[in-house]
Parts: C-alpha cells; structure tokens; sequence
C-alpha cells in the first residue's frame, strides 16, 4: 500500500468522499439488486452437467479400463504395485523382527549422536503401543508413513534445491505450493482412488502431496539461507556449480531441510486416519471403529498410537538432522548398540519370542467411556441449550437468510466488493468470479450450508484462540504450560476427540463445529502469541520510558505491530476448519463435507470434482482475502 | 614470472543493471552515480579503475562502504562479470576466460580471504584448510600433510580436528587465511579480513599477516575501509570513491601529497611523525654535500625530532650505504606536520 497524500487544498471534503462511497455503493449496489432479484430463485446451475457428465463417464472409463488400457498396466498399475511392494515390505519386516529390536532401533538410532532422551521417548511410546494390544496396526501406519515420507523426501528435495538455484522454477512452483497448501487434503483423495485404486498406495500418494509442499519449500529456504561468503568461498576456490552444491549448499542446507520433514510428518499424521477411508488399514481404521461404536476409550488410545508413530517419526528424522559433527556418540557404542540388535533378532527369532506379550489391551481405556456416558447424562441442561443456541439460533436463520431471503447477485456483489475493498480489481474478479462458478456448478445451497458451519467455526475459535495467544505471548509461562495440550489437540486425529463430543451433542452440527474449533485454535494461539513475542523489546522500552502503562503498550504498541501476524493466525485459523469440513460430514454436518465422504464411498467422479471445486474456490477466496487483509495492516515499507 | 607486473587492471567497469551501455555513455559524458541510476535504473558499482600489482607487492584499496571496492575485488576474481576493461593475470585475461577455464585459473593461481570467514562448519579445521587442495583433486593423504604444514604456519598448529565453530573469531579467521595458502596461490585477495575481529585481535592478525608477507612476498589485493590498516600493510594503496579512484601511491605520497580534498580528509587524522620517514619529508640533494650531523633515510620522523629541533641548520640523510641522498631540516618537518 502506497500512502496516497490528498492534494493540499482539496481539503476534508475529498477525503471524506474516499472514506464514504464505497460503503454508499455497497448500501446501494445490495438494495438495487435485492429489489431486482429477490424472489428470483435459486442458483441456475447452468454448468452442472457440464463437469458432472464427463467425469462421471471418465470415472465408469476408468473402472472399465484398469485392467486393460496402457496408462494402467503401462504407468499406474506398476507404480502401485511398486509403493504396494515397499509399503509391505517394510510392513512384513516391522513384524518379522522381534518387537524388542524394533524398540531397539528406535532408542539407537537417536542416540547415536547423543540424543539419548529422544530416543528412549521413541521406545517407550512403541511400548505403549504394544502394551495396549496395538503393535500390528502400529506397524501398518509406521511402514505407510515411512513410504510417504521417503517419497516426499525424493521428490521434494530435488525440487526444492532446483528452485533455489532456478528462480524461474520457484515462480513456477510457487503458485503450486500454495494450491497444495490451501486445498484441503479430502479434495483430492477420489481422483487418487481413481488412479491407484483401494489401498495403501492412494494412501501413500494423498499424503505425499497433501505434505509435499514443506519440504520443497523449506529445501529451498536452506539453500538459499546459506551464507553468500560460503558460496563465493567455494568459488573462489575453484569449485564447480555441483561440487559447490554437494560439498558446500547441502551439507550446509541439511538440518533446515529436515526440519521441513518434520513439518511433513507432521501433516502426514493429519490424513493416517482420513487414508483409512481409502482403504489403508492400520490405526486409522480402529479409529473409525471406534468412532461407529461411540468407544472414546479406544479411540484415544489408537490415537495415542498414532502420535507414537509421529514421535518416532519425528525424533528418528531430527537425530538424523542432527548433522553437528561436535554430537556424536563414541564409535565403538553405536557398534556395539548395532550388534546387540542384531544378535537379539538372530536370538529372537530362533527362539521365537517375536510377539508382543499380551500384558494389557484395549479394555485398559474402558474406564473412559464411562466417564463420557456419565457426563452425556448429567450434563444434558448444559449441551442441550448449547446445542439448540448453535442450530436454531445461529446456523438455520443465518443460512436461510443466505439461501432464500437474499438474492443471489446480492451474494456475489458482497464477496466482490469486499475483496475490492481490502485488495483492488483484481481480488475483487477473483472473488466474484469464484462465487458465481459455485453457484453455476450446482453447489450453491451446499457450499452455503457448509459456509456458514466455517463461519460459526472461525468467529468462535478466534473468540477464544487470539485473546489467548496475545496472553501467552505476554506470559513465557503460561505458553510453556499450554504446549503440551496445543501439541496433543494438534497431533492426535481430530476423529478422535470428535467421538466424546458426538457422545456429549448427539450427531448433528455441532459436533463438527466443536471439533474444527479444537484443531483450528492451536495454530491461532500459537501464530499470535509469536506476533506478540516478535514485537521488538526496544519498541515496548521506548513506549514504557513515556510512561506508557501495560494496558496502553499492549493496545497501543503490541496489538498493532504484531496485526499483520495475528491476521496470519486468522487465516490460519480458516484454513484449518475448511480441512475440517469432511469430518464435519461424517457427525452429521451435511454440506460439502458429506457430499464429499458420499462422492469418495460411491466412486461419483462428477459429484467428487464439483464439490472438491467448490471447496477449493471457497478455501482461496477465504485464503486471499484474509491475507490481503493482513498485507494492508503491514506497516508501509520505503518505496 | 614473464610478466613484469602480476596483475593489470585496464579501464575496468560494472555496471549493475538491466542498461549497462546506456549507463556507460552516460558514465563516459561525466553524469554523476545518482543521474545515471534515475535515467537508467542502473548503478555504476565500478567506474574506470586502471592500476598494476607488483609481483610481491601489497596493493591495498581503501574505501567507504558503498565506495565499490567489494564489488571490484569480486571483479578481479571474476566472481561477478565486469562490464567493460581488461583484467590480466600474469599477462592473461581474465574476462574473456570461459568458466571452466576460470574455474582451473582459480583452483591453482588466486585465493582469497573472506570479511566473515566463509569457513564450512561442517567441516573440521583440517578439512577446510585443505577444502581447495580436495578441488585440485590432490590425494586425501597428501592434502592432510599440506594442510598440517599451513595450520603451523598461521599458529594453528594442534587445531586441525577442531571445527570452526569451536574456535574465536581471530582463530577462525587464521583457519580462513591457511586455506587460501594452502593451494600456494600466485595471488590473494583479502576481502575486509579483519574488520569483524575486535581491535586487538586485529592488531595481532595486521602483524600476523606482515610476518608472513616478510616470509612469502605473495602478490596481494587488500581490501579495507580502515586508513590506519591500509597504510601499516599496504605497499601502495588506492584510494576508492563512488566507484572510482581517486589517486594511488604509497601512504608517504597520499600524506604529503593528497590529490583531492577527500583523500586528505582521511590523511589529516593520520600520525604523520610516525608514518613518514626522513626520505619523505627531506629535499634530495647530491651526494658531495657535508653536514656535520646526519640522519637515516628510513628512520621516522618522530624519532629524529628531538635532534632535529635542537638545531636551526639542516642536517643530511643517508641512505643503508652511507651516501647523502638529502637534507632535512625543522622547517621542513612543520611544514609537514602541520598540514
């Protein structure tokens, strides 16, 4: 934003007319077009069958040719074959070896530079899972993740190092990225389905785009972060463009790269028990079970299975980051360590101690269901008037009036307005342009219906995530005592926690509701305590030295300079309900979400692309408008 | 060594931007840096620099930040292309050099010494003394003993398994200077080497490197925004401003004799008794000439001022043989002082 100046001697009258016609316009422009189309009905989905036929007979074609046509047996069928062989390889050898050396493994390999913690954390959340009875599934999901992760590495690292050096690549990338990020993962599960069929491999492949996109970048961003005089250096010294990257820009890049691995694991996590849908197995499948036989109990402690994995995934990876050559333990352990596994495999084996003893099992977590049927009972004077608040008072009147009272060029004149208003002409088309197409495809009432859910979703977890954030942003303490709670909302499967809440709500509404609040505040606590954190101290110490009190320096110094990165945790905060929408549809949210988990159950190519199209025009106008939003509250820069 | 000089630097220009030929006529018709950038989008980072380099000299460029003498170093070493001149290496030239070529003129003849090191913290001390031996293509055995000898020779002897990380900033910045000895380069470029080491490490590095220079006579390219460092280590020094030189000779010259108004500005400040010695300030006069007391050419002045200013007549300087080569008297030395 350039600071436009108004012409001395216009004076007030100019910059009262800025500030006021557009709103003028927007009064006018809804007016007019109420007036003109209220009672027009609803949306003419001209374009309905236009998308819907032609996938829907790609989608026959393709059931029809599986077996058959080129681009199968020649291409995809060998693909998945070959993951299919890798997945179940590493499976098979999880389980071939006695569960002591895999414990084993996990604790060696972190400890070989000296983290010794983090690798007895891994072991031990491995015996977790195998204590409860869930060793097998466990291994499923690790072998799973460790394909995807590999694939992401193979792919991203290349990528990322290419667009580093090319910067015609990154901008070719960069649009890409963004997509991959702001499209939720669900979107494109059913093409997947389509190419790879039923199973792991699909599985593998959504979690590898869905979780591609950090790598790539954080490759990038270590290449580049390398300091220039390293690079001359090597110049200088002769080196050619490759020796400079392999012996210089890599070395140098590694441990940001890996951070982005364990940023991908981490996204990886979110879609294990979504793969279930497609067919994986592993421990996304006893969540689900647990979710149709309402068993909080076991739904935790699959999910807990699931965050083992994740840790061991993430402290395996992060020892291998760990490249400080200053960490390493002594030779002669990490041998030593090496040759006991083995001789404990080569013993086990033998001796056939391979399973898990059974000690405890599933029933270990009984308990809890209790607990959840007590609270369903005894606190019904609390849920139901919530519940009833939420539905009738909130979601049906506001989604009527949105459906049938407003005309629907109103709809598309608000949406262009408002994006002209924080970005310009372009945003404005954009956004405009967006709205229409959802209402051409036939997606109108459905994409509304799910519109509001966000919304109600979005308002409330920003009700509670930025007041929060701003107070541990202030409060070293009162973040460091939260963390552990953020990391466990963020790390155990969103399906998981959804089971006490469909108990507490009945299925509904607001159960999907209360759940994307639970995931959507952790990034919104977080990103906004940072911005606060981030304010300079010297910013905060000349404000005190006027004797500002802590009530001004927050209101008039933190706020506004950390604005541009609280505006990041609201978009962050949206993006994060709308990945949430699909689980929505399984408690009974309607909309999108459940057309989606309809779409993918039946195989319906046409419904699949229109609802996944919507969802992603809807994700993208929030996505830019939130962003632009947070551009205009950024201080303006020199030029 | 067939050539006389080992480096020659003619007409050399970089211009930054997207109209280099536009800015170089502007340039040549006198526009100033700031009617250049507006008219063309361009910046003159390099503006018309010719000098030569002695084979064994210090050749030290001194300037502002901003004045260009980074970018300058990077265009002898041809890490960035010039615009236009003439870069020779022992009579070759450089900017016509393919990359490839470039990269062999490197590994075996210029090294450099970086402002903030540029050492690989992956690497021990060892390695990355020997990283441009490894470019080279030398066995891992022989680089390992070359680098050992060169780590001796900085004073890092025993320091070799150690990463840089490990090490302070003037110890780091010995790792630095043992690289670029460590491929036996025909010239070395310092890039600022010492400006980011604390005052005393930097007194310590400065005698350090004349220690070595003593040794060596390697040819070098000093770069430094430091007056008092340019004329302890430097032979002759160039005086860099907005791109261009403003005038080069040696520290005596620059002192008694500054060209422009700016290089005074920088002489003014400067220990003139220390610096300058009999020969600079005495008027040359022919051998037969007697007086009865005499001075050493070579000795400062401050340390025959005391005898200098006891007397009203002049009195001879010698040279290491003995020969009058002139006189000096006290006015003199105030007319030198004083300026």
């Amino acid at each position: 934003m350039t600071a436009e100046t108004a012409p001395v001697g216009a004076g007030v009258s100019t910059d009262v007319l800025r500030k006021w016609v557009p709103w003028a316009v927007l009064g006018l422009g809804v007016v007019a077009l109420q007036v003109t189309f209220g009672g027009a009905g609803s949306f003419p989905a001209a374009l309905d069958s236009f998308i819907n036929d032609p996938l829907d007979s790609l989608g026959d074609w393709i059931r029809a040719n599986r077996r058959s046509h080129a681009l199968f047996t020649g291409f995809f069928n060998p693909l998945t074959d070959l993951l299919n062989f890798l997945i179940d390889g590493i499976e098979s050898i999880l389980l071939w070896l006695p569960w002591y050396v895999v414990v084993g493994g996990a604790f060696v390999i972190p400890a070989r530079v000296n983290m010794w913690k983090q690798g007895l954390l891994a072991a031990a959340v491995l015996v977790y899972t195998g204590l409860i009875g869930l060793w097998a599934p466990t291994m499923e999901t690790l072998a799973l993740m460790s394909v995807a992760v590999m694939i992401a590495v193979v792919l991203g690292v290349p990528l990322g190092i290419l667009a580093a050096l090319r910067p015609g690549v990154e901008r070719f990338l960069r649009p890409i990225l963004d997509a991959m990020q702001t499209v939720p993962a669900f979107v494109y599960f059913l093409p997947l389905l389509g190419f790879f069929g039923i199973g792991s491999v699909n599985a593998a492949m959504a979690t590898v785009i869905y979780a591609l996109a950090p790598v790539v970048r954080l490759t990038t961003l270590g290449i580049k972060q390398v300091p220039v005089q390293s690079v001359e250096s090597a110049r200088m010294f002769g080196s050619s463009t490759r020796q400079t990257l392999m012996k210089v820009q890599i070395p140098m890049a590694l441990p940001t790269i890996l951070t982005g691995l364990t940023q991908t694991i981490m996204m990886a996590l979110g879609i294990v028990v979504l793969a279930a849908l497609m067919g994986a197995g592993g421990l996304g499948e006893n969540v689900f079970q647990s979710l149709s036989q309402r068993r909080t109990g076991r739904g935790i402690a699959a999910g807990l299975a699931i965050v083992a994995v994740a840790i061991v995934l993430d402290r395996v990876w992060r020892s291998l980051a760990n490249i400080d050559p200053l960490s390493r333990a002594p030779r002669k352990w990490l041998w030593s360590g090496i040759g006991a596994l083995v001789a404990a495999a080569v013993i086990g084996r033998l001796t056939g101690l391979i399973d898990f003893p059974e000690v405890w099992s599933l029933r270990l977590f009984d308990p809890i269901d209790n607990i959840v049927v007590w609270a369903r009972d005894n606190l019904r004077w609390l849920t139901r008037p919530v519940n009833d608040f939420i539905v009738a008072g909130i979601i049906v009147p506001v989604r009527d009036f949105l459906t049938d009272t407003l005309a629907w060029p109103v709809l598309i004149f608000v949406t262009g307005w408002a994006c002209w208003h924080v970005k310009g002409w372009k945003l404005a088309l954009f956004g405009a342009g967006s709205v229409a197409v959802i209402g051409l495809i036939g997606m109108w009432e459905l994409s509304i219906t799910t519109l509001v859910q966000v919304m109600t979703a979005t308002i409330i977890s920003v009700a509670i995530a930025i007041p929060i954030g701003i107070w541990a942003g202030r409060k070293p303490r009162v973040e460091a005592a939260m963390g552990p709670i953020l990391d466990a909302l963020q790390t155990i499967p969103s399906l998981v926690y959804i089971i006490p809440v469909v108990i507490l709500f009945t299925v509904g509404v607001v159960p999907g509701i209360i759940a994307s609040v639970l995931y959507a505040i952790v990034p919104g606590i977080r990103i906004s305590a940072l911005g606060i954190r981030q304010v300079p101290e010297e910013s905060v110490e000349a404000s005190r030295t006027f004797g500002a009190t802590p009530r001004q320096t927050m209101l008039g110094v933190r706020i506004p300079l950390a604005g541009p990165t609280i505006m990041t945790a609201i978009n962050q905060i949206i993006m994060m309900v709308l990945a949430m929408v699909i689980i929505a549809g399984f408690v009974g949210g309607g909309g999108l979400g459940f057309e989606t988990i309809r779409a993918l159950t039946r195989s319906l190519f046409g419904l699949g692309a229109e609802v996944g199209l919507a969802l992603v025009l809807m994700a993208m106008i929030l996505d830019r408008y939130t962003q632009a939003w947070g551009e205009r509250l950024q201080p303006p820069t020199g030029h | 060594m067939a050539n006389a000089s080992c480096l020659e630097l003619k007409g050399v220009w970089k211009v930054f931007g997207t109209k280099p030929d536009r800015a170089l006529e502007m340039a040549r018709q006198g526009a100033s840096r700031a009617e250049i950038l507006s008219g063309t989008g361009c910046t003159v980072g390099v503006h018309d620099v010719t000098f030569d380099v002695d084979w064994g000299e210090t050749f030290v460029v001194m300037g502002l930040s901003g004045s260009g003498k980074s970018t300058l170093i990077r265009c002898i070493a041809q890490l960035t292309p010039v615009t236009e001149g003439s870069i020779q290496l022992d009579g070759t030239d450089l900017t016509s050099m393919s990359e490839s070529e470039l990269r062999g003129v490197r590994r075996d003849k210029m090294s450099m010494v970086f402002q903030h090191f540029g050492l690989l913290p992956h690497r021990r001390v060892l390695d990355n003394v020997a990283y441009g031996l490894e470019i080279q293509g030398m066995k891992k055995q022989d680089r390992a003993e070359r680098a050992l000898e060169v780590l001796d020779v900085v004073g890092l002897d025993g320091w070799g398994d150690h990463y840089p990380q490990q090490l302070s900033g003037g110890m780091q910045q010995r790792v630095g200077l043992a690289r670029a000895l460590a491929v036996d380069p025909q010239l070395l470029f310092f890039d600022e080497p010492f400006s980011a080491l604390d005052p005393l490490i930097r007194r310590d590095m400065q005698d350090e490197l004349l220690r070595l220079q003593e040794q060596m006579h390697r040819t070098i390219v000093f770069i430094t925004h430091d007056f008092a460092e340019a004329i302890k280590l430097g032979d002759r020094i160039a005086i860099m401003k907005d791109g261009a030189l403003d005038q080069i000779g040696t520290a005596a010259e620059l002192i008694t004799n500054p060209a422009t108004d700016y290089v005074a500005e920088f002489t003014k400040d400067v220990p003139k008794a220390k610096v300058l010695t009999a020969a600079d300030v005495m008027e040359s006069a022919n051998g037969d000439l007697v007086h009865p007391d005499h001075v050493a050419a070579s000795a400062s002045i401050e340390s025959i001022l005391p005898s200098l200013l006891i007397r009203s007549e002049p009195m001879a300087v010698v040279d290491a043989d003995g020969v009058t080569v002139g006189i000096i008297d006290r006015r003199a030395v105030a007319r030198v002082l004083e300026r």
